[in-house]
């Protein structure tokens, strides 16, 4: 016969201090743990959710991110011209783009300092590529050929320069942003140009990579080994989205490093703390433990009965811990993305996983604390029991 | 004053939970201690910036290089003693995940412009004399056990060996290097710019650019005006470029990590809290349990604020062991930590003043956490405490 769970529940709000308190502390820990996660979801997410299957990405083989990889404009053409699984658009033209990259040194607008900002020269057939993926929301297009740039939503209240009718210096050469671009996914935090203009504005060598639709029904993989020991174009090409994802790995490894650890020493403390609540609580209640033995309660249900007291202890903790976190999700912030060394601009994305990761970790603090004391509980002799009051 | 012998007697009356108390504090210091020192390594780079030391470096990206004739123009600059050119080099050795840096530079200025390197085996001027000689810091030859005279091979990413991709470039150990101020890097890798040159200069990519070139100026000159001066001379390209202090230098990496030092001190905080609610936990606990012996001391005529301050003792000495112990924690595990990080992180190390800050903070925890239950056993009336309610 187990004990019932309302027994546990009520015991919890009698002593409202050391619940209170215990719970506050679990619901720190829980917090922390869950706001790194969020920058882990909202910074890895914002790649893998935005990454195209239908497009391809070529770098050059070995390559592992658009500003290690460099091709020839003639190797490029070629790629763009010759293989075949590259779709073609109403006017025969393949659906393609070679596009030159770098991370520029800006300034930000508000703390000051300076960062790194991706700056990328496209074709024309990108327009067509993007579809409404891309939108001018103020302004209009550049036009190519000209010294104009658009620049991404998000950029406009971090850089200088990044408004409307300003002038971007680059290099030697000035260029007027003519309008400011929406577009889901890292390319927010970016400024894109004529390809050609600024390629010889930054006097870059060649294209940096190339992205092109893909015909349906293309096996990515097939291409890519094919490519790889091509004597005519050798590349390597992946999705857009398996290139995105590959992006975010070196952040997010180290984000969930970060989040792990601080998991493990604070859940530590958690835990300590849980378990002397649930001593003081046991301590406390000695003589009614006595009550429920000589009742008849067997030690084990006693066991249980004191774990799942101390695993509400714990899911108290974990609910106050992700109502204290909802605020966060959305709130903006930048860091670099370590595989340009480009600033990205993200939002703390609370997701299903972060909340289960916080629940489900709140109550193996709330278990582990209550292990012991349970035990303790279970054992006590009902004569000995029943006589402390 | 007897009163101070009732409180390592209290505080063993639980021993398991004073334990647990010490343990949480243990854990949480050593974070906080720990956190604060990342942030603080972190921001150090800027403090051994040499003030005499200029950096000239491409305006437009920190992916760009400077063309090698700069070097003579930027040499006649009214105010510039000495410079000297550095290429990181982007190598690894044996295995992708042993980087380090490495850079080509010019011989014959380093270490007039780093005097903070003093050569503590082997000779400089073997190095100068030796044309594929490396000069390498104290504590990267001891990671990979590399002595006088030993030939090191590092396979190149971003300048692949003109003779393949997996071809490695060979370097001779000719000098091994000391810093003389903290934390100035003790890793680094140093080579000719001669070799580095010679060698790619028939390869498909050509002869290398230069990413910084490191200015000494004249003692007593006016850094701003040098400068100006710098950025003046390249103002229509071909590549402009943009002149600081070593320090803004330095500062341009830690203004790249965007908001990370501000998590991390959101993070400390969330620690503290967490401590703090653990700590006035238990001290409640322990005060609730004491209640009965508050109404002995005051009916045997002891003042209100002996028990408040034999409960502040007890949560002052709780903390100072379990806190002392995590913030001696943190400094005995720098080596290891450091030695973790000494590839992404170099440097990382335990400053004093972040010792002395974990010193306040456990104070600090012991008297708020003691203050709670202090405060009701001075307001409780001798014949309730007696009586045993709360």
């Amino acid at each position: 016969m187990l004990v019932p769970l309302r027994y546990n529940w009520r015991s919890l709000f009698v002593r409202k201090t050391s619940t209170l308190l215990t719970v506050l502390g679990i619901a720190a820990t829980v917090m922390t743990v869950g706001g790194v996660l969020a920058l882990q979801q909202g910074f890895a997410r914002l790649y893998s959710d935005n990454g195209r299957d239908d497009v391809a990405v070529f770098l050059r083989p070995g390559a592992t991110s658009e500003g290690l990889s460099m091709f020839s404009r003639e190797l490029a053409q070629k790629i763009v011209k010759t293989i075949p699984a590259i779709a073609t658009g109403p006017d025969g033209q393949p659906l393609a783009s070679m596009e030159c990259f770098l991370a520029m040194r800006l300034f930000k607008k508000n703390e000051g300092g300076e960062t790194n900002v991706s700056i990328r020269g496209v074709q024309p057939a990108t327009f067509a590529l993007r579809g409404d993926g891309f939108r001018i929301i103020e302004g209009q297009a550049f036009t190519p050929g000209n010294d104009e740039v658009v620049v991404g939503r998000r950029l406009v209240d971090r850089i200088e320069n990044c408004g409307v009718g300003d002038v971007l210096q680059i290099n030697t050469t000035p260029m007027r942003v003519v309008g400011i671009f929406e577009c889901d996914g890292p390319f927010e935090s970016e400024i894109w140009g004529d390809f050609e203009r600024l390629k010889s504005a930054l006097e870059l060598f060649g294209p940096n990579r190339v992205v092109a639709q893909l015909r349906p029904g293309t096996d990515v993989e097939a291409l890519n080994t094919a490519l790889e020991s091509s004597k005519e174009t050798p590349a390597e090409v992946q999705t857009e989205r398996e290139y995105l994802a590959g992006q975010t790995e070196i952040l997010s490894a180290v984000l969930i490093f970060l989040g792990s650890f601080l998991g493990l020493i604070m859940g530590i403390a958690a835990v300590f703390t849980a378990t002397n609540t649930m001593l003081a609580a046991v301590a406390g209640r000695t003589h009614e433990i006595g009550i429920l033995l000589s009742n008849g309660f067997r030690p084990l249900p006693i066991f249980v009965s004191f774990l799942l007291e101390s695993a509400f202890l714990g899911l108290l903790g974990g609910a106050v811990g992700c109502v204290l976190l909802l605020p966060l999700n959305g709130i903006e912030t930048g860091t670099s993305n370590f595989a340009t060394f480009t600033e990205v601009a993200f939002g703390f994305r609370i997701t299903t996983e972060v909340l289960v990761t916080a629940v489900a970790f709140s109550l193996g603090l709330g278990l582990l604390g209550g292990a012991w004391p349970a035990w303790r509980a279970s054992r006590l002799k009902p004569a000995v029991a029943l006589r402390r009051v | 004053m007897p009163l101070l012998r009732l409180i390592p007697r209290n505080l063993l009356r639980h021993k398991l939970r004073s334990l647990l108390t010490i343990g949480s504090l243990v854990v949480a210091l050593f974070l906080l201690v720990t956190l604060r020192s990342l942030i603080t390594t972190l921001s150090s780079s800027v403090e051994v910036a040499g003030s005499r030391r200029l950096v000239v470096q491409s305006a437009v990206s920190l992916f760009v290089d400077l063309p090698l004739n700069y070097q003579a123009r930027i040499e006649k600059v009214e105010g510039v003693e000495k410079t000297c050119k550095w290429q990181w080099f982007g190598a690894y050795y044996q295995d992708e995940s042993n980087q380090f840096g490495q850079f080509a530079t010019d011989s014959d200025t380093l270490l007039d412009i780093y005097p903070e390197m003093e050569v503590v085996d082997g000779s400089f001027e073997a190095f100068q004399k030796n044309r594929t000689g490396a000069f390498i810091g104290k504590r990267l030859a001891d990671d990979y056990g590399w002595k006088l005279g030993d030939t090191v091979p590092l396979i190149g990413t971003l300048f692949p060996h003109p003779d393949g991709p997996d071809e490695p470039w060979t370097f001779q150990v000719e000098a091994i290097y000391e810093p003389t101020v903290q934390p100035f890097n003790d890793r680094i890798f140093f080579f000719h710019w001669e070799y580095f040159e010679r060698t790619l200069e028939n390869s498909p990519t050509g002869t290398p650019g230069v990413g910084t070139f490191v200015l000494q100026t004249e003692q007593g000159v006016d850094n701003t005006a040098v400068m100006a001066a710098v950025d003046a001379l390249f103002e229509n390209g071909p590549q402009r470029v943009q002149t600081t202090t070593e320090a803004q230098f330095q500062q341009q990496f830690i203004s790249m990590l965007g908001n990370i030092p501000f998590f991390i001190t959101m993070i400390g905080g969330a620690v503290l809290a967490a401590i703090l609610l653990a700590c006035v936990n238990t001290m409640l606990m322990a005060g609730r349990e004491q209640t009965h012996d508050v109404g002995i001391l005051k009916a045997l005529g002891f003042p209100d604020n002996s028990m408040a301050l034999l409960l502040v003792a007890q949560s002052l000495f709780l903390c100072v062991v379990g806190g002392g112990l995590g913030v001696f924690l943190a400094y005995g595990a720098q080596p290891g930590i450091a030695g973790a990080l000494a590839s992404v992180f170099p440097g990382y190390h335990v400053k004093p003043e972040t010792l002395i800050l974990g010193a306040v903070v456990t104070v600090l925890l012991g008297i708020v956490a003691g203050f709670a239950p202090a405060f009701q056993a001075t307001r409780m009336r001798c014949v309730d405490a007696l009586a045993g309610k709360d």
